[in-house]
């Protein structure tokens, strides 16, 4: 009887024994994997503090292709006084060549004149400034408040450089209408519009409030000197958009988007940001073309052609669908600066990158970083040239930075 | 068993390995009609990892003296194993869903036909099962969204038929009597295959006792996730 109770005891130690040690989990040791997949991406915030900068030297060689853009190399004698008083709007001086035409606040000036600048003042709930003439002027926002109900707040019909001077000191707001007025032939694309080359320069403060289509637009270029704060929110389009390209020298900029496809930046002709803090925040979804089965996502910046960054602080958040905090539709040189891409939008209808490059990238200097919550931190479709002497190259799931 | 071990193809060493154990009670309830419980766990991962927890009844009649049938459930709790799915590269992470403990439900019915030549004694047995296992929500850690979310594992049910060959050997004033047997799982396509051998000890008919070797060969085409194993097994049946 002993020997049978020693038989099941032992037949029982057999048999729990290596039952009790079976409870090791079998799975793949994922911790640090996911935690990598769960890496939060930098704070990328509007930034209003001062920013210190290099001196602004105006370009003095007149065969310098940037020599016009400085509102420095014209004379500017001919002055036009423009004060804004809620439905009115009082015009002191004139000049030959200037004709302008009142109604209400609203008014419109044909210049013919060669440079003449207009000093604008004063607050109206229902006005705007038009301008015709193919020469170049200036408009000085001199504590300028204009808002239009019905379009922009500032349009340019004329295809002259168009010098938008920011008094030291000022405050000044330019808000468009949700419905715009349009006339026959005529664009409106934006608050702040102009057929020709606008060039930002002074030590003032410019907002301006979209609601209805673009922030600022230019058909042409668009020029950005140290020293101007900007202050972009649209709801609508593009914050700041220029067909023929953008350049940064510096200032400070700050942009946020709502807008459905809608991107903080877009450049239609080459980029170049040579100084500066230009940072833009995008929350719109991507507009889906039911049609055309086309879909077109926010950007934080969009670049239709060459993007070369030497300089400057550039921050690009995307956080709807789909959003890009950079897409660049052909190569980009980055040669120093610290540039900053996330995106943290899902991706129902595409694909949220940090940033997304379908020409060649080239990086030999600077701060690089790019974010994506849900797909590629960084997707380069070209070659990616990456020079030697960096301190740091990481390439994580969700994160790469590039550092010099 | 070992010498058994000691004679297996060497791709066999790479296949994992676990345990059986196995506790039952048997009654007689009249002449040729009995009544079986039994309780099973498995483990897996080099006997590391539990693989299984058991639960079943079943109830048997002897319909001829060479044929029985009976009919049973089981309650299985799984360990499931985990899963990994990547992306189009093959190398980058899509979806990783963690083992997770899941129920099924197991409804048998069995014919065993038995012919005994002198001391040993050939068996088959046929045996239709249903397993049915119950949806449930888990965690999926989602690669691409880099968060985890609820993923709902669907209820589905699953037809087999398990065809069993078994040989024991009644050896003349010896307590233990060996056994072998190899059984086919079959659905649409042959799943899996076990290869049994093993001993039988039985204590003044009450107490049985078993040892056993079970080599698990898993056809690529089978729908469960189960890998190749080799498992010990030992098993006791109190019969009153």
């Amino acid at each position: 009887m002993r020997k049978r109770i020693h038989f099941i005891l032992l037949m029982a130690v057999m048999a729990m024994g290596p039952a009790l040690v079976s409870c090791q989990s079998d799975d793949t040791d994922m911790d640090d994997i996911i935690a990598l997949y769960q890496m939060e991406p930098v704070a990328v915030e509007l930034d209003f503090s001062q920013l210190t900068e290099a001196p602004d030297v105006p370009v003095t060689d007149e065969n310098d292709s940037a020599y016009n853009d400085y509102v420095e190399n014209s004379p500017w004698n001919k002055v036009i006084n423009i004060a804004f008083d809620g439905g009115n709007a009082t015009v002191t001086g004139s000049v030959p060549g200037v004709a302008i035409q009142r109604n209400g606040a609203h008014l419109t000036i044909m210049n013919m004149s060669g440079p003449v600048k207009f000093v604008i003042s004063g607050k109206t709930d229902n006005g705007s400034l038009k301008f015709y003439g193919d020469k170049r002027f200036q408009v000085l926002l001199n504590g300028a408040e204009i808002t239009n109900p019905n379009g922009a707040a500032i349009n340019n019909q004329g295809g002259k450089t168009f010098y938008v001077v920011l008094a030291d000191g000022t405050v000044n707001r330019l808000q468009d209408g949700e419905n715009y007025t349009m006339v026959d032939e005529e664009d409106q694309k934006a608050a702040l519009f102009s057929e020709g080359q606008i060039v930002f320069s002074g030590h003032g403060e410019l907002s301006v409030i979209a609601v209805g289509r673009g922030g600022i637009r230019s058909d042409d270029y668009i020029r950005i000197r140290p020293g101007v704060r900007i202050y972009v929110n649209s709801s609508a389009l593009d914050g700041l958009r220029a067909n023929d390209g953008i350049i940064v020298d510096g200032g400070v900029v700050n942009i946020v988007t709502t807008g459905v496809g809608a991107k903080g930046v877009r450049s239609g002709g080459e980029m170049k940001v040579n100084g500066g803090r230009l940072i833009a925040v995008n929350d719109g979804d991507p507009r889906v073309e039911t049609d055309e089965n086309d879909t077109t996502s926010c950007a934080g910046l969009y670049c239709d052609t060459l993007l070369t960054i030497n300089a400057g602080i550039l921050k690009f958040k995307a956080t709807g669908d789909g959003g890009k905090g950079l897409n660049a539709k052909h190569n980009v040189i980055f040669t120093g600066g610290s540039f900053q891409a996330v995106a943290t939008g899902t991706r129902k209808n595409k694909k949220p990158k940090g940033v997304k490059i379908d020409g060649n990238f080239a990086i030999s200097g600077g701060y690089f970083y790019a974010y994506s919550r849900r797909s590629d931190p960084l997707e380069v479709n070209g070659t990616l040239s990456v020079a030697q002497g960096y301190k740091t190259y990481d390439q994580l799931p969700k994160v790469v930075i590039i550092q010099y | 068993m070992l010498l058994c071990a000691a004679l297996l193809p060497q791709q066999l060493w790479a296949d994992d390995s676990g345990l059986i154990l196995n506790a039952g009670a048997s009654r007689k309830i009249k002449k040729g009609l009995n009544v079986d419980v039994e309780a099973e766990f498995r483990s897996r991962n080099n006997f590391r990892t539990a693989d299984r927890v058991s639960l079943g009844a079943a109830i048997s009649y002897k319909l001829l003296p060479w044929l029985k049938a009976s009919g049973g459930y089981d309650l299985l709790i799984d360990n499931n194993h985990e899963e990994i799915t990547y992306q189009d590269d093959g190398v980058s992470y899509n979806n990783w869903r963690p083992s997770y403990w899941g129920v099924r439900h197991r409804f048998n019915v069995t014919l065993t036909g038995s012919y005994k030549v002198q001391r040993v004694e050939l068996s088959l047995r046929e045996r239709w099962q249903y397993t049915y296992r119950p949806s449930k929500f888990i965690k999926n850690f989602d690669f691409d969204e880099g968060e985890w979310e609820d993923h709902e594992v669907r209820g589905k049910g699953k037809n087999m038929l398990r065809s069993r060959f078994q040989v024991e050997w009644d050896i003349p004033k010896c307590k233990f009597d060996p056994f072998a047997s190899v059984e086919f799982h079959t659905t649409d396509v042959l799943e899996k295959t076990r290869f049994i051998v093993g001993v039988e000890h039985t204590i003044k008919k009450k107490h049985s006792f078993k040892l056993y070797y079970r080599y698990q060969n898993v056809n690529g085409s089978g729908g469960d996730d189960e890998p190749n194993i080799h498992m010990a097994g030992m098993g006791y049946t109190f019969k009153f």
